[in-house]
């Protein structure tokens, strides 16, 4: 086991709590590009699909992630910190799918009859690290912050897309009394979909946010076949992808997706999955693996 | 991660977790069982000190011994004072003992003491710490404690040797430690504040020889373990055998004071065939601090170990998470009730599967993401 380095998380929460409390950003970010996905949403709606860039920066998380102990160690300056947006960024590939997935959320929503809007390049991240490292204090200042700019820009209602920012925003609710709607877009909308897969549920869908049965009845009235086993995909014993354990181990992260997507395997060789860092962490050792908003409709 | 690690424990949960949900289920009662005992022991978290006060006057009217003991040093101070010159001492499993030290303590001073369940007497004799509460040798492998044997107990035990002989051998080695005893201690599932009973469950058999042959019985546990009725400590014990995959248990051992005889013109004359004292120590070691802080519910842990299988970190790291004997999810927050250490709390990722397969509903997501603030904020 690498030993804990209290020091470094206290420096990852400082650094990540100034640049959000700066730029609503935990990291520099290109938000014009990660915002591309779309130019036909309205901007003055009350009700907004918010993204809190999860789908779009998963892929560079890692990239972040391992070169955080080097900037740790070499204390690296703030503006070169600032160039990281022009040197970090997803790959064409990567950033593709992501817009598609998306968008193809946004089409079930409009399908659905609701009337939303998106914040574009201004959209806040939602402060999810702060609460998953368990800088609570942080997380409740930020969250006032975040309030703060909902309220400032008429926002009354918000349709999340991925289980950290739901559940980061929900948490909220129960922390500071954030008193704007939050709704993930798999409880507004139905879909048809194809295939025979095993699940591996999002543990804050699943169990945080207690949404392991509509999940599951969604996707089963979809058309959409679940392949079940106790030991993997059961509420009880289903487990982690082994992401949240990077920020203090790599490898351990690495051995619990490798763990993880060994059991998934045994199920079956097609994974479905609901949150774009689960899909960094297994798709490295699972190829057939997808996110539920690519193949439904 | 360990190969023999991986290997032992993916067996144990295959072993385990699919009989505990049969039982469950097959059982229904003991889900409404485990939501009433949640109450009745909060009710005891809120009013702490009537409820030590009523289980030290219970044990005394039953003629056993009470005592208090705020930490550690105190608890030994106190054992010490009641084992005097005795010498030869048997154990029951019990992670209070490992929380005060008292086998390493009394080994240090010489006394020849005895883990008498298997799991640990294994645990002892290769010099290592449990890496469960419920199965304390569950990181050893059959070929592994075949060597552990061979070096310690018998050397004609090898890998072939069966696990029914291996029992057996050690079976015939504590036999001869439980005869020669003088003072049994055992920790306790639960204790009844209106009666003051002590009750142990378990499956070998071993608590019973230790809590009858010795003419001493010191029974020391955590005040959490407190329960307002006699029932309420059935009850526990059925919630947590059931949650533990041994259902029904073997034994269920009930002890309300030394033995006792009233087969001569009904005068009740002690002792009897069993011990002729009975002493329970109740710990206190942070747990009323906890009670008074967002670690509060930690304090309704029965010590089923059911969240350990459940838990990827446990999976990864085994007895590293956590501070044994506290390790696995519950480890965490009792490690930082009983030791105030919360770094461990950072290897969690919130996986959450321990919360759901709690029967007392600990929140320990959430409580372990407030220990990682103790740890960080």
């Amino acid at each position: 086991m690498e030993e804990i380095l209290r020091e470094r998380i206290m420096k990852m929460k400082d650094m990540v709590f100034e640049n959000l409390m700066a730029s609503f950003l935990p990291f520099p970010m290109d938000t014009k590009l990660f915002s591309s996905w779309t130019s036909s949403l309205s901007k003055n709606k009350k009700t907004v699909i918010y993204t809190s860039y999860m789908y779009q920066i998963s892929g560079i998380l890692k990239k972040y992630e391992k070169l955080f102990p080097k900037i740790y160690r070499i204390n690296m300056p703030k503006k070169l910190m600032g160039l990281s947006k022009y040197i970090i960024r997803p790959g064409d590939s990567e950033l593709k799918r992501s817009f598609y997935i998306i968008n193809n959320i946004t089409n079930l929503l409009k399908k659905s009859n609701i009337d939303f809007g998106y914040l574009y390049e201004n959209e806040p991240y939602s402060g999810a690290i702060l609460l998953e490292s368990g800088f609570l204090y942080e997380f409740k200042k930020y969250g006032e912050k975040l309030m703060n700019f909902f309220h400032e820009n008429g926002i009354e209602e918000l349709i999340t897309i991925d289980p950290h920012t739901t559940n980061a925003l929900k948490r909220l609710q129960e922390l500071i009394n954030f008193d704007i709607k939050v709704v993930n877009y798999i409880e507004l909308v139905d879909f048809k979909g194809s295939g025979e897969f095993v699940i591996h549920d999002s543990c804050l869908y699943s169990r945080a946010m207690n949404m392991y049965t509509t999940v599951r009845k969604k996707i089963n009235e979809s058309g959409i076949k679940l392949d079940e086993n106790y030991l993997v995909t059961s509420k009880e014993m289903g487990i982690c992808c082994g992401g949240p354990l990077s920020l203090i181990s790599d490898k351990d992260s690495e051995d619990i997706s490798k763990m993880r997507a060994e059991s998934l395997l045994s199920v079956n060789d097609n994974v479905l999955i609901m949150c774009p860092l689960c899909y960094e962490n297994l798709s490295q050792h699972i190829s057939n693996i997808k996110d539920l908003a690519e193949v439904i409709s | 991660m360990d190969y023999e690690w991986n290997v032992s424990l993916n067996k144990a949960i295959l072993n385990n977790a699919p009989k505990v949900d049969k039982i469950l289920r097959e059982n229904p009662y003991i889900n409404d069982i485990a939501k009433d005992l949640r109450e009745r022991k909060l009710e005891v978290l809120d009013n702490i000190d009537t409820y030590i006060k009523k289980t030290g006057e219970s044990v005394e009217k039953n003629g056993g011994n009470f005592h208090i003991a705020r930490n550690s040093a105190e608890a030994m101070d106190i054992v010490r004072n009641i084992i005097g010159n005795r010498t030869k001492i048997v154990l029951s499993k019990s992670n209070v003992l490992y929380e005060i030290k008292l086998r390493e303590e009394l080994s240090k001073e010489g006394k020849d003491i005895w883990e008498t369940d298997l799991g640990e007497y294994l645990v002892q004799i290769n010099n290592d710490m449990p890496a469960h509460l419920v199965a304390p040798a569950i990181h050893l492998s059959k070929k592994r404690i075949s060597e552990i044997l061979n070096e310690n107990l018998d050397n004609t035990i090898n890998e072939n040797t069966s696990t029914e002989e291996m029992v057996k051998r050690v079976r015939e080695f504590l036999i001869n430690k439980y005869l020669s005893a003088e003072v049994g201690i055992t920790g306790a599932n639960a204790i009844s504040a209106d009666t003051g009973s002590v009750l142990l469950i378990e499956n070998e058999g071993n608590i019973r020889m230790d809590t009858v042959l010795p003419s001493i019985h010191i029974a020391i546990t955590g005040i959490d373990k407190i329960v307002p009725t006699l029932k309420d400590a059935f009850n526990e014990v059925i919630v947590q055998a059931a949650n533990a995959g041994f259902y029904p248990p073997t034994y269920v051992n009930l002890t309300s004071g030394p033995s006792a005889t009233g087969d001569i013109e009904l005068q009740k004359v002690t002792p009897a065939t069993g011990p002729k004292e009975f002493h329970v120590i109740l710990i206190d070691n942070g747990r009323k601090e906890a009670m008074n802080s967002d670690l509060k519910e930690s304090l309704l842990c029965i010590r089923c170990g059911r969240c350990y299988f459940s838990c990827p970190a446990y999976r990864l790291y085994g007895k590293e998470f956590g501070t044994s004997p506290y390790t696995g999810p519950t480890g965490i927050m009792w490690s930082a009730i009983v030791y105030k250490q919360y770094n461990k709390s950072e290897l969690c990722m919130h996986s959450g599967g321990c919360g759901e397969v709690c029967p007392m509903q600990i929140p320990i997501p959430k409580i372990i993401e407030k220990i990682k603030f103790k740890y960080t904020g």
